[in-house]
């Protein structure tokens, strides 16, 4: 009989707060559609944490098999990554190039976090597995986060997937505020869309990866599995392994890596005060990124004849193509003749590359 | 101040010009290979 009534007996307080917290995922991601193939499996993964002694979990649990073998040897983030690579389209960067500076000023609140985690009592590797949410990506968050702050995997996870969800939310304001009216009005041409040959596309993700490579070797594991992706998408000669990418490996490892992400939420790592810190500087790192963005876009503007709208400075995060669409969705609001998404989604694509870079550069510096 | 808020400033006064850099270094060898490679020729 005891062993029927060890699960009621054992359950606490903690336990039931968390459901509610797993509740509050699943709820954001059915009803709200924020981030749902992420925030639904770990939502779920946090309920199967939660319960006493469950079987999920523990030496032999399932979970904490896969988190061993997918999440601490950084192999599902990797798998993401290829998957990734697979359904970008690095034309609008490779015809642009100047749009990866916008994506590396957009950056700015990685920094910027880390330093102010420092300020709250964090050690160095955990402020910059903290600042790391602001690359705006999901999986560079999650492979710092494995490096430097196992322990906070879950938290940094949540807050990475909830904010980029919450972009449309976040980042009009911090834009408004940094911006007047004149500048948002600001009318950029449409440049005809020039074609961009097949040996660049194919030379480009080999390229990155060589000049990445020898720069910081550290970075290998992810801006090669991206351009990995990216290759044999463009090469047009590995069809199969291109659709798999994009569909069969991005929703297998997506599905295992939410739900094994949600296994690291127990109770008592956390209903914690500093997963509330972490949280909130999560939310502290994209509001800098996006006025890191604005606020660059400001500066080249002193500097060029042909003025550029500064909002498209913020699409440097990551969360792609969410934050293209915020910006020009506002372009359109201020004024609805003025149609700038080809240069910000243009920039957007740059964020997906600086936000690895600056992982890259976080892994190489921070012993 | 600690000696991590140091650490801290120490990095992001390395790690900002440091990505630039590579960045900068992408954008050259990016339009470089665009100019070598252009789509009229194929």
């Amino acid at each position: 009989m005891d062993e029927l009534l060890v699960g009621i007996v054992n359950l606490s307080w903690k336990h039931v707060a968390m459901w509610v917290v797993a509740g509050i995922l699943i709820y954001l991601a059915i009803r709200h559609d924020y981030e749902p193939l992420l925030l639904l499996p770990i939502g779920f993964g946090a309920i199967l944490t939660n319960i006493p002694f469950s079987s999920a979990v523990g030496h032999e649990g399932f979970l904490t098999r896969l988190l061993e073998f997918g999440i601490y040897s950084e192999l599902f983030p990797v798998l993401i990554f290829i998957a990734i690579g697979a359904m970008c389209d690095f034309s609008p960067l490779i015809r642009r190039p100047i749009a990866m500076l916008f994506g590396a000023a957009a950056q700015f609140g990685i920094f910027a976090t880390i330093v102010i985690a420092a300020m709250l009592g964090f050690n160095l590797k955990q402020a910059a597995a903290i600042g790391i949410i602001g690359a705006a990506d999901g999986p560079t968050t999650i492979y710092v986060a494995t490096r430097f702050a196992q322990d906070m995997l879950g938290p940094l996870s949540v807050a990475a997937y909830s904010y980029m969800a919450l972009v449309p939310i976040i980042q009009p304001p911090v834009i408004k505020l940094l911006t007047s009216k004149e500048e948002r009005l600001i009318r950029m041409e449409y440049e005809e869309q020039e074609p961009v040959s097949k040996t660049a596309l194919v030379l480009f993700p080999i390229m990155i990866t060589l000049i990445a490579g020898i720069i910081a070797p550290i970075s290998v594991a992810l801006i090669g599995s991206l351009m990995f992706g990216n290759l044999i998408k463009v090469s047009g000669v590995v069809e199969r392994l291109s659709n798999s990418a994009q569909n069969e490996l991005a929703n297998l490892v997506t599905l295992l890596l939410g739900i094994t992400i949600g296994s690291t939420m127990s109770a008592e790592k956390f209903l914690i005060v500093e997963v509330g810190i972490v949280l909130g500087l999560g939310l502290v790192a994209f509001i800098f990124d996006t006025a890191g963005g604005v606020l660059f876009a400001k500066a080249v503007n002193l500097v060029v004849k042909k003025k550029i709208n500064p909002m498209i400075g913020a699409c440097g995060i990551s969360a792609f193509p969410m934050s293209g669409r915020v910006v020009a969705k506002m372009a359109l609001a201020e004024d609805p003749t003025n149609f700038i998404i080809m240069h910000a989604i243009g920039v957007n694509v740059a964020g997906q590359i600086c936000s690895v870079v600056a992982g890259g550069v976080v892994l190489a510096l921070v012993k | 101040m600690t000696d991590t808020v140091q650490q801290a400033l120490s990095l992001m006064a390395i790690a900002l010009p440091a990505m630039f850099a590579v960045i900068l270094l992408f954008m050259g060898a990016t339009a470089l290979l665009h100019k070598t490679f252009p789509a009229k020729e194929e």
